[in-house]
């Protein structure tokens, strides 16, 4: 933050006492408004931090806390009678192990799936110029604006007269069809930033376009793709309505799986779906730990034109 | 910019990779059949079947029904394929599968769903399967939809008031309060108790406010006559000043559904609550009192007048069976598991969920079970459906009333102006 306090000019009122003293008040009013202002980033920072925090510390809470303890009312922050039963009965349960698996190859293959299609498309609107270039952009932005659910009844049907219901086939043709969209608009904004001048110099150099794109773009987009593989990851790690709707139990992924095992009719298991959410969150924290940069990088790439 | 020596011929084939993917499916949607196309087809005869029920996927359910299952592909030398949703989705999955003609066999059933699948035209007619059953009256009608039997029920059961006897012995009460005058003179005897006693843990979210229909019902309201809405008639708004009242008095208390009843009523902390007769089981398992489970007490609901039918809400699950492949052994399978003494009392003791057939209720396991032939007699015997559960708008006309009554309780509404408005969307919902 800036001070809008005004400061003497140098030399002129150096010597003037006076102006000394004026000197230290703007310098102490400086102190405080720094001051006022670190306290308001703080007290900014602990406030959206505890917002975003307090939802996982609650679940951690839980997940530590035994049936009786969840349901204490009034509800107490911190767990007294900790537990981690809940934890060791996960690995009991061989359902979630499956859970697991299917949801890391559905969501895996989406995000390659998702990349590679994304990246001819993306290049496509970027660097070449034909008719009905701007409408198909739009078609294809304007196909992420439907609510999943519309779609699920016809993906149903086709599915179901191609006999791809329960099959991994299904979910993943399914995710990538609302993850595409995006990752086309964001490979799109990365390819716009790659200056033509590199790909004809390609071109005078013999390389033939798949090679420019392979071995020239690609590796120069890949912060992109990797932000882009990350985001339909995600995406197809989340889905519910349509790993519900179009795989049986053998194939479905975690999130309609833990809805299955821990939701009933009458209670839900709160202290083991907590526990099992924890779990599963896993390995999808390590990988933004680990790709957060290329995440980041990749979301803003597009942004500014050079 | 645009690449130099580009022909449009090799950007669109750039293009063409990309977009293969999203226009293989658009096309494939539109060349897709119609789901109708492929239903209620294959072998009746076939001793093969599917049983779909959400129950297969819950920890307390599923060995029992497994064993059923397991037991009669034994014996009957079949396979049985099992499917299940999550409960919350156990509909639209339903609704969805069934007109694709997925779902085929056995299909089990919550009865406030029936009338919404049975509209689709899937289900067979099993209304002489169902006079073999030995079925009580009550079990019967929540098997039927425009007079036709489309389920055979498997437990019958319904949504009541469950007291807390100890906590009515510490406030004085002797015995359970039978008029709604006797009962608000009861909560403020138990709020006196201090402590942090809600009295009535009643329903005041949304999500579970369908609960005041038993008591506009019990203020004289029909709900629904003649296919028209009464709900805004003078004892519908009765009944929501008196919940108004109950709630600005802190006999009961806000934000509560049936998970937070459970919960109060858990910890000693709530009188009476609604809950459908295996709340029982629930709620005194979540619950560090163990001798709690022997203080929880069916209550009749309290009525206006003395002399007036205590109002409660059918609840309980069905087994209906879809046109088609395995329809005849599905039948079969679904008349024993549903009537068979064995299987039913074997079914009770482990999930506490009565059986429907008059020899069912009367085995010593179950008849010795005090709470619920106390239950069959004092609630389900003069329990009776939702008028609404025949539209497949039935969870939008709760939510819409739930919405007004909630309106009212928290004060930005008065139950006459709520009461109308909730009756012109339930209109609107049903004409739909």
């Amino acid at each position: 933050m800036t001070s809008t306090t005004s400061t003497p000019l140098a030399g002129t009122d150096r010597l003037r006492p006076s102006a000394t003293s004026a000197g230290r008040t703007s310098r102490r009013r400086m102190r405080k408004d720094l001051l006022r202002s670190r306290i308001a980033a703080w007290t900014a920072i602990v406030v959206i931090g505890a917002f975003g925090m307090l939802p996982v510390y609650w679940l951690l809470a839980t997940a530590l806390s035994s049936p009786e303890q969840t349901f204490q009312f009034p509800p107490k922050l911190i767990p007294t009678d900790i537990t981690f039963s809940n934890f060791t009965a996960l690995a009991e349960n061989d359902q979630l192990i499956t859970y697991l698996v299917n949801s890391l190859i559905v969501a895996s293959i989406t995000a390659v799936l998702s990349v590679v299609v994304a990246t001819y498309m993306g290049y496509s609107f970027s660097k070449f110029r034909y008719r009905g270039r701007r409408s198909l952009m739009h078609m294809v932005l304007a196909s992420q604006m439907f609510p999943q659910a519309l779609l699920l009844v016809t993906l149903y049907a086709v599915f179901s007269s191609f006999g791809l219901l329960n099959t991994y086939t299904a979910l993943v043709l399914s995710f990538t069809t609302f993850t595409m969209p995006l990752c086309v608009w964001m490979l799109k904004g990365i390819f716009d930033t790659i200056p033509d001048a590199l790909l004809e110099a390609a071109s005078i150099d013999g390389a033939s376009r798949w090679r420019t794109l392979h071995s020239i773009v690609a590796p120069l987009a890949a912060p992109g793709m990797i932000a882009a593989g990350l985001f339909a990851f995600v995406r197809g790690w989340n889905d519910f309505i349509f790993a519900v709707t179009l795989a049986d139990k053998e194939k479905q992924t975690l999130p309609p799986g833990l809805v299955s095992t821990y939701i009933g009719e009458f209670q839900t298991a709160w202290p083991e779906l907590m526990a099992a959410s924890l779990v599963v969150s896993a390995p999808v924290v390590v990988a933004f730990m680990f790709l957060q940069r290329y995440l980041v990088g990749g979301m803003t790439a597009g942004s500014v034109k050079s | 910019m645009t690449t130099s020596g580009i022909t449009r011929r090799g950007a669109l084939r750039m293009f063409g990779i990309g977009a293969l993917g999203v226009a293989g499916a658009g096309a494939l949607g539109a060349c897709a059949p119609s789901g109708a196309g492929t239903s209620s087809g294959g072998d009746t005869k076939s001793k093969n079947f599917d049983f779909t029920s959400w129950s297969l996927n819950e920890e307390a359910a599923k060995p029992s029904i497994e064993k059923i299952i397991a037991a009669w592909e034994k014996a009957e030398g079949s396979k049985i394929r099992a499917v299940s949703y999550p409960y919350n989705e156990y509909l639209s999955q339903l609704t969805l599968k069934l007109g694709g003609g997925e779902t085929t066999g056995a299909v089990h059933l919550d009865i406030a769903w029936l009338a919404a699948v049975a509209q689709m035209g899937k289900l067979a007619d099993l209304g002489s399967v169902a006079l073999k059953g030995g079925y009580t009256n009550v079990a019967l009608d929540s098997g039927m939809y425009d007079g036709k039997q489309y389920g055979l029920p498997w437990n019958t059961g319904s949504i009541g008031v469950i007291a807390n006897s100890s906590l009515l012995e510490k406030a004085g009460i002797k015995k359970h309060p039978t008029t709604v005058e006797e009962f608000e003179g009861a909560l403020r005897e138990l709020k006196g108790l201090g402590g942090g006693v809600v009295p009535y843990a009643a329903a005041t979210k949304v999500a579970q406010l369908k609960d005041i229909f038993p008591w506009m019902q019990t203020f004289g309201c029909t709900l629904l006559e003649d296919s028209k809405v009464t709900i805004g008639d003078d004892a519908s708004i009765d009944a929501v000043t008196w919940y108004k009242k109950l709630h600005d008095e802190k006999l009961i208390a806000a934000d509560v559904d049936r998970f937070d009843a459970r919960a109060l009523f858990g910890q000693g902390k709530a009188a009476f609550y609604d809950d459908a007769i295996i709340g029982k089981g629930v709620t005194a398992a979540q619950s560090k009192d163990k001798t709690l489970a022997d203080a929880m007490r069916p209550m009749k609901r309290p009525v206006l007048r003395a002399g007036d039918t205590p109002q409660a809400l059918l609840w309980g699950g069905v087994i209906a069976i879809v046109k088609g492949k395995g329809q005849d052994a599905a039948t079969e399978f679904a008349l024993h598991t549903t009537t068979d003494r064995a299987t039913t009392t074997e079914y009770f003791a482990a999930r506490a969920l009565p059986p429907s057939t008059t020899a069912g209720l009367s085995d010593p396991k179950v008849a010795q079970d005090t709470f619920t032939t106390e239950w069959t007699e004092k609630i389900t015997d003069t329990a009776t459906g939702s008028p609404f559960w025949q539209f497949a708008q039935n969870a939008q006309i709760e939510e819409a009333v739930a919405k007004q009554v909630q309106a009212v309780l928290v004060g930005t509404s008065k139950p006459k102006d709520a009461m109308k408005k909730a009756a012109e969307e339930v209109n609107d919902l049903i004409k739909r």
